[in-house]
């Protein structure tokens, strides 16, 4: 037996050496998540699909989730490029009946080969492909084929990392493949190295699968669909000073722009991105679709991305799921952990579940944003009292989002969408949703376009949701970006195609484009 | 922190290098460094702390427990300079722990992790305090925690190898410590003799001697007349039957750390080697100062209660005593000692709860399983008259 006082001499230079003095938050929102790259989640989006196959004033019938991981990345940055991590289980899950727990799942596993692994570069290809000359030096005999054509399907000789994934849904604790209709494997579009090498349309074509019972799948490197003045945000919210000349404040005419009058300092980077649609049938608890009056219509979403986890436990049943993976990252509703929680629980914030969010309800009810705001305005802006009932729509399950009579659930960062809700047409669109009368934009789920940024400015820190508070400025809050700086499209998965490594530009403050420096 | 502790570190390679002065170990350079900084700079509330923290550290390497009373003491300038700085405050738990006032440490502990709960240290705190007071799930959940936050850290490997032990997976518990070991970073000799020792001491349990010995013998390389490595050779020795090696190792070892229960185990180690005169007479000394330090936190009751079990014949004693411990912390050795003395008392039944209560965990120890045996043997013999 040992005694106490050697059971607790547990080494020091261990704690000092473990000692976890990373603190600061930026687009890679925990400390643990910046040291994770591949595993950070950039953006989540739900909403009900306006595809053409959505005919207008008809209900609802698909929604479209889309997970985006892996930021800014520099579309020339080869010769590895943005391959998927194996050792990633990328998951989003549907919470149907309000209790912020996971009632169906969908996961998503990639596999990597390297099928050219005596080539420099992972992707090569010109043309209809090049051979050595006849000044060719020995041993190389002229006529040997030395570049392959260009790339322009996953079976092209040129793909030399090439990542197909597994689709897997788990309901009511069983878990269903989800595979094309002839068992043929999907795989992931890879970086757009540039135009020369491949026809990246051709393969966002081929990457996109349809499969039996109307579902649909993508995964690959696209456009990173954010847009924001990142540079001005994070310098203590130092916006640029527009047409209304008070910093991140619009004129009217500015706000009702399709266009940038700021650095939209995401342009020209790409992401990785995961998307799926599924008939609203397949995620609500009543397995049909409800009309937008039903507390069964809105459901809770969320990401997360998990690794294989260490426990202290060893389970000698290997094949149970949970326990083997360790949660790193997390999101539901966008910029709730970059914004709202402090750096001292961003961690445990990414790692815990939905559910415990409890914990985090005084960063969530008294966020420390808005009284930032009205420190640097000197007052000018006006906030809100704590505590801030406004935001339970975020966090419960509430109207305006969820009907009525819904059960509020527990405080959970979930992304909620009521799918009883038509899509808006893309052409009637707005891109602050909900709070310009848009009933299917963010809030009530997250599409493409909706601008969360200046939502969350409003809402958040002009807590125009709270009477008196929705008047000017607080409602003419905004960072000045207000579109992406590529076209969505307007089907499934509805995301731009990446930058080409080749051409790619990012807009820079003071340039055309690019908004003020000041 | 690592920033403070750099510059001592080359100091420390640098003193070793040089003939003349005594070569200081790891927590003596980083408090002759801490000094210095609060000389320079005597408005640094950081430099306090880094003082308290290698005054702790030194607590562990000398097993001096006064080294805690003055970390506590250093603290006090820190808290005035900053009051209530975050960093203080868990050197504070780390004291509170080590001077085994458990309840405390977990409740600062406690209000620290809601302040930070990304802070991995805290969680350590947290595991610290559950093992000791016995609440073994949260225990576990609080190490879990740690090794989630921040994959293969080392504090967080160790807390998993020891719960891993209780649990009764010993190879398991080798599996966390091998890796500990190999993430200690070379310079930090006591920290690898410590993790060493701990890994002599499963392997031991799991009946490789040798392995134990060898890993003991490169223990005392890094860091000589190591006083843990002392007794768990003396317990490796005993297992083997060594039982004069064992009481020499373990006198060694109480000269290096003087308290009582230390004492306890010469006597015991005496005793099987046939000197029951000897053994006695530590066994009296041994008595007069656990009694000494029975009302407070850290003391020797577990081996008192043992000590009046089966050498003194005063089994109410011994009852009366692990009644008191019981009360306070209910972890696998303390509801072992517990059982006993109820053994010891005539009362089988409430013993074989206890005992049970202990197995239950998981727990592989030699000495419970001994005890469990006897219980049970007992009963059966009750049952057959």
């Amino acid at each position: 037996m040992r005694t106490a006082r050697e059971i607790l001499a547990l080494p020091l230079a261990a704690l000092i050496a473990a000692s976890p003095h990373l603190i600061g938050a930026n687009h890679r929102e925990a400390p643990i998540t910046a040291l994770d790259h591949k595993a950070d989640i950039t953006d989540f989006f739900a909403f009900v699909s306006y595809g053409p196959d959505q005919a207008s004033n008809t209900p609802p019938s698909k929604v479209t989730l889309i997970l985006c991981v892996d930021p800014l990345l520099e579309p020339a940055n080869g010769p590895n490029y943005f391959p998927f991590d194996p050792g990633i289980v990328y998951e989003i899950k549907v919470d149907n009946n309000h209790d912020a727990g996971e009632d169906i799942v969908f996961q998503f596993q990639f596999y990597t080969e390297q099928r050219l692994p005596g080539l420099f570069t992972v992707y090569a290809g010109a043309g209809n492909g090049a051979v050595a000359p006849s000044n060719s030096p020995a041993p190389v005999a002229p006529g040997t084929p030395l570049v392959p054509p260009r790339i322009s399907g996953f079976d092209s000789p040129g793909l030399g990392q090439r990542q197909s994934y597994r689709v897997t849904m788990v309901k009511g604790g069983v878990a269903t493949s989800l595979t094309s209709a002839d068992g043929s494997p999907f795989y992931a579009v890879p970086a757009n190295v540039g135009p020369r090498t491949m026809d990246y349309a051709a393969l966002f074509e081929k990457g996109t699968y349809k499969l039996p019972g109307g579902i649909s799948v993508f995964a690959g490197t696209v456009d990173d669909p954010f847009w924001i003045d990142l540079g001005g945000a994070f310098d203590t919210l130092n916006l640029r000073t527009l047409g209304s000349g008070v910093p991140g404040i619009l004129t009217d005419a500015e706000d009702a722009a399709g266009r940038n009058f700021a650095t939209d300092t995401v342009s020209g980077y790409a992401v990785n991105a995961i998307a799926i649609e599924v008939p609203i049938e397949m995620l609500t608890s009543t397995g049909k679709v409800e009309p937008p009056g039903s507390p069964a219509a809105t459901i809770g979403t969320w990401a997360t991305t998990g690794r294989p986890r260490v426990t202290i436990r060893r389970s000698p049943e290997a094949v149970i799921h949970d326990g083997l993976v360790r949660q790193v990252q997390r999101m539901g509703n966008p910029l709730v952990n970059e914004l709202l929680i402090g750096t001292g629980s961003k961690d445990r914030f990414s790692m815990d579940h939905p559910s415990n969010d409890g914990q985090f309800a005084a960063f969530l009810l008294d966020p420390a944003l808005p009284r930032v705001v009205n420190a640097l305005t000197g007052g000018v802006l006006a906030i809100p009292a704590p505590p801030r009932a406004d935001l339970l729509p975020l966090v419960t399950y509430a109207p305006p989002i969820a009907a009525p009579n819904t059960p509020p659930g527990p405080v959970a960062d979930l992304l909620r969408l009521n799918t009883g809700v038509p899509a808006t047409p893309p052409a009637a669109a707005h891109r602050l949703g909900l709070l310009a009368g848009d009933a299917a934009g963010f809030p009530n789920g997250r599409r493409l376009f909706d601008d969360v940024t200046d939502i969350a400015l409003r809402v958040v820190v002009g807590g125009v949701l709270v009477q008196g508070f929705n008047k000017f400025p607080n409602n003419r809050l905004g960072d000045g970006v207000n579109v992406n700086d590529a076209p969505y499209r307007n089907e499934f998965p509805y995301l731009a195609d990446a930058p080409d490594g080749r051409n790619r530009r990012h807009l820079d403050p003071g340039e055309e484009g690019g908004g003020p420096v000041q | 922190m690592i920033r403070h502790f750099a510059l001592p570190l080359l100091i420390a390679a640098g003193l070793s290098l040089e003939a003349e002065g005594p070569v200081l170990s790891p927590a003596e350079t980083r408090i002759q460094a801490a000094r210095r900084r609060i000389a320079a700079d005597p408005g640094s509330p950081a430099h306090f702390n880094a003082l308290a923290l290698a005054l702790a550290q030194r607590a562990r390497e000398s097993s001096d427990q006064a080294y805690y009373d003055r970390a506590l003491e250093t603290l006090k300038r820190s808290f005035e300079l900053a009051p209530g700085n975050f960093e203080g405050e868990k050197i504070r738990a780390w004291v509170l722990l080590g001077r085994h006032d458990f309840g405390a440490a977990l409740e600062l502990a406690k209000t620290l992790n809601r302040k930070a709960p990304d802070d991995v240290q805290v969680y350590g705190y947290l595991a610290d305090a559950y093992i000791e007071l016995g609440k073994y799930a949260e225990a576990e959940k609080a190490a879990q925690w740690m090794l989630d936050l921040r994959p293969g850290n080392v504090a967080g490997l160790t807390r998993g190898a020891y719960l891993r032990e209780l649990f009764g997976d010993l190879d398991g518990a080798v599996e966390f410590m091998n890796e500990a070991y190999a993430r200690t970073p070379p310079g930090e000799a006591e920290d690898r003799a410590w993790i060493l020792t701990h890994l002599a001491h499963l392997q031991r349990l799991l009946g490789r001697f040798d392995v134990a010995r060898r890993l003991l013998s490169e223990a005392f390389r890094l860091y000589p007349d190591y006083h843990y490595a002392l007794a768990e050779l003396g317990r490796v020795a005993m297992a083997q039957g060594e039982n004069a090696e064992a009481a020499r190792l373990f006198q060694k070892h109480y000269r290096l750390a003087p308290h009582p229960e230390n004492l306890f185990l010469v006597g015991e180690a005496l005793e099987k080697a046939g000197e029951p005169e000897q053994a006695r007479s530590v066994f009296l000394d041994f008595e007069a100062a656990a009694r000494k330090e029975m009302d407070g936190a850290d003391n020797a009751n577990r081996e008192l209660i043992f000590y009046y079990a089966d050498y003194a014949a005063r089994p109410e004693e011994a009852l009366r005593l692990a009644h008191f411990e019981i009360a306070r912390r209910q972890d696998v050795y303390t509801r072992d000692a517990y059982a006993w003395a109820l053994f010891r008392s005539g009362r089988y039944e409430e013993a074989r709860v206890q005992i049970e209560a202990a197995l239950a965990v998981g727990v592989r120890d030699p000495k419970l399983l001994g005890h469990a045996e006897a219980i049970r043997a007992r009963r059966q013999a009750a049952a057959v008259r």
